[in-house]
């Protein structure tokens, strides 16, 4: 039987990462939910936190108008890249113009706190490199039928937090809630899966107390960024 | 350092992690303003006699420049009086800054003579480096102009439904127009030689692109 591949190491040092705003990705197929998961973090957090977006809008700047437009943040802290039809290569292989917006506006915005990325929306394979985002979210939805978190897949498995979004829909769309967040657990090993619905307050308060963690760990320095990898394992990864 | 024909290679390789993926060489915007396929060729020979001179007479100059220890400040303002249109400047210093990036981790002292210019653009930083990479003024213009080409190809069969080979065939036959760019830029030696050539209507594709609302490329 081939063994696993070896634990990647962390793309940089942790320490070295503290000194600017958390880098948070958000990924997952079209329609999932990613940017209302995105506009619910700002409505939730800009209070408390200061927050910037890039989207990564595959054939229109309709995520960035989302955005704009919902009136959680102030229009010019919410930066469209186009990623020339390569919604996958541009947040895992080729990250330079992902990576040159965020850091622009880090630079605009120096008392930034967080910066959130919404990938264009690829398949179940896509992931973000951890040399762009300390961590990530992938996000799936009911309406996407109860098998898909069975079915797995990198980000599904090992992103740092799995969504499944839009619970309030599973009874039109016959899914098992339940039974889907136990697939997702069970695939996942101990890493967190919430399910979600912006019509449900206390998953709400769930999601943004898993960012406020996350958040902490990153100023304190402790976060290493992991990296879901690209491929599927053949034996489970060890757990510390 | 090894043979400068690798650096070439490894340079003009789109898998160089530079952000080419997100440039079609205005070409989007060409074809949304009624440019169509079979265009195409003409549009690449086109612009190896204009644009395309003055990115590569751009990188010729700032390998000079670096060889004999000048100021690249002079040769970005010659390279951005010579872009009429902010969107193809500001696409060309994203291109840059990806690649200063790429430089600074893999070869940092080439980075060096740019560390005084603010956001050079792709050309200077491109021609910049090449001098400390050994490479010849001739093979600094094919890169310029090969790149060029097969940027416009990329995006072409992202845009267009094409066969593959067909696109390859464009890029192939477009070679051609090559050696009269690098005998017209490649003995260009201060900012005033290189050549004042731009094309106005691929500069207002690239205005209008860039105020549209639906696009799969930056530029
Ligand atoms: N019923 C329900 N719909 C949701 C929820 N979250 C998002 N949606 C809807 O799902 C659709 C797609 O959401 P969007 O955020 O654009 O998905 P994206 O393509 O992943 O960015 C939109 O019509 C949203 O209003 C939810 O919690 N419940
Ligand atoms: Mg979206």
């Amino acid at each position: 039987m081939p063994d696993h591949a070896p634990h990647r190491p962390p793309a940089a040092p942790a320490a070295a990462r503290a000194a600017r705003p958390l880098r948070l990705g958000v990924c997952g197929p079209v329609g999932t939910g990613k940017s209302s998961l995105i506009a619910l973090l700002c409505r939730e957090l800009s209070g408390r936190l200061e927050i910037a977006v890039v989207t990564n809008d595959i054939y229109t700047d309709e995520d960035a108008r989302f955005l704009r437009s919902a009136g959680v943040l102030a229009p010019e802290r919410i930066r469209a890249v186009e990623t020339g039809a390569c919604p996958h290569t541009a947040i895992r292989d080729d990250i330079s113009a992902n990576l040159s917006t965020v850091e622009e506006l880090e630079e605009d915005y120096p008392e930034l706190d967080l910066v959130l990325l919404e990938s264009g929306g690829d398949n179940l394979t896509a992931t973000y490199s951890p040399a762009l985002v300390d961590a990530q979210v992938f996000v799936l939805d009911v309406a996407g039928g109860g098998d898909v978190a069975r079915k797995g897949g990198p980000g599904i498995e090992r992103a740092d937090l799995l969504v499944v979004n839009k619970t309030d829909l599973a009874p039109y769309v016959g899914v098992d809630v339940p039974a889907m967040l136990a697939d997702a657990t069970a695939a996942r090993g101990e890493r967190p899966v919430i399910g979600l619905s912006r019509t449900d307050r206390a998953s709400v308060d769930r999601i943004v107390a898993w960012v406020e963690e996350v958040r902490r760990s990153q100023a304190a320095g402790v976060l290493v960024p992991s990296d879901p990898g690209p491929m599927a394992r053949h034996v489970h990864a060890h757990e510390h | 350092m090894p043979h400068p024909e690798l650096l070439l290679l490894l340079l003009a390789d789109a898998r160089l992690p530079v952000g080419g993926h997100t440039q079609s060489g205005t070409l989007e915007g060409a074809l949304t303003h009624g440019l169509t396929a079979n265009d195409v060729p003409g549009y690449l020979r086109t612009r190896l006699l204009s644009s395309t001179r003055v990115e590569a007479g751009t990188a010729v100059v700032a390998r000079a420049t670096v060889e004999r220890h000048g100021s690249l400040d002079q040769v970005e303002r010659a390279w951005a009086a010579r872009t009429v249109s902010p969107a193809l400047r500001e696409a060309s210093r994203t291109q840059g800054h990806a690649l200063m990036r790429l430089v600074r981790r893999t070869w940092p002292d080439l980075s060096r003579p740019l560390d005084d210019v603010v956001r050079p653009s792709r050309s200077t930083v491109l021609g910049a480096v090449s001098a400390g990479l050994g490479l010849g003024a001739a093979s600094v213009a094919r890169l310029v102009a090969y790149d060029d080409v097969q940027t416009v190809c990329a995006a072409a069969l992202k845009l267009l439904p094409l066969d593959p080979v067909t696109v390859a065939g464009w890029a192939a036959e477009a070679l051609n127009g090559i050696a009269d760019l690098e005998a017209a830029v490649s003995w260009a030696e201060l900012p005033t030689d290189i050549p004042a050539c731009s094309a106005p209507q691929i500069e207002a594709w690239a205005q209008a692109h860039a105020a549209s609302t639906r696009r799969l490329f930056r530029a």
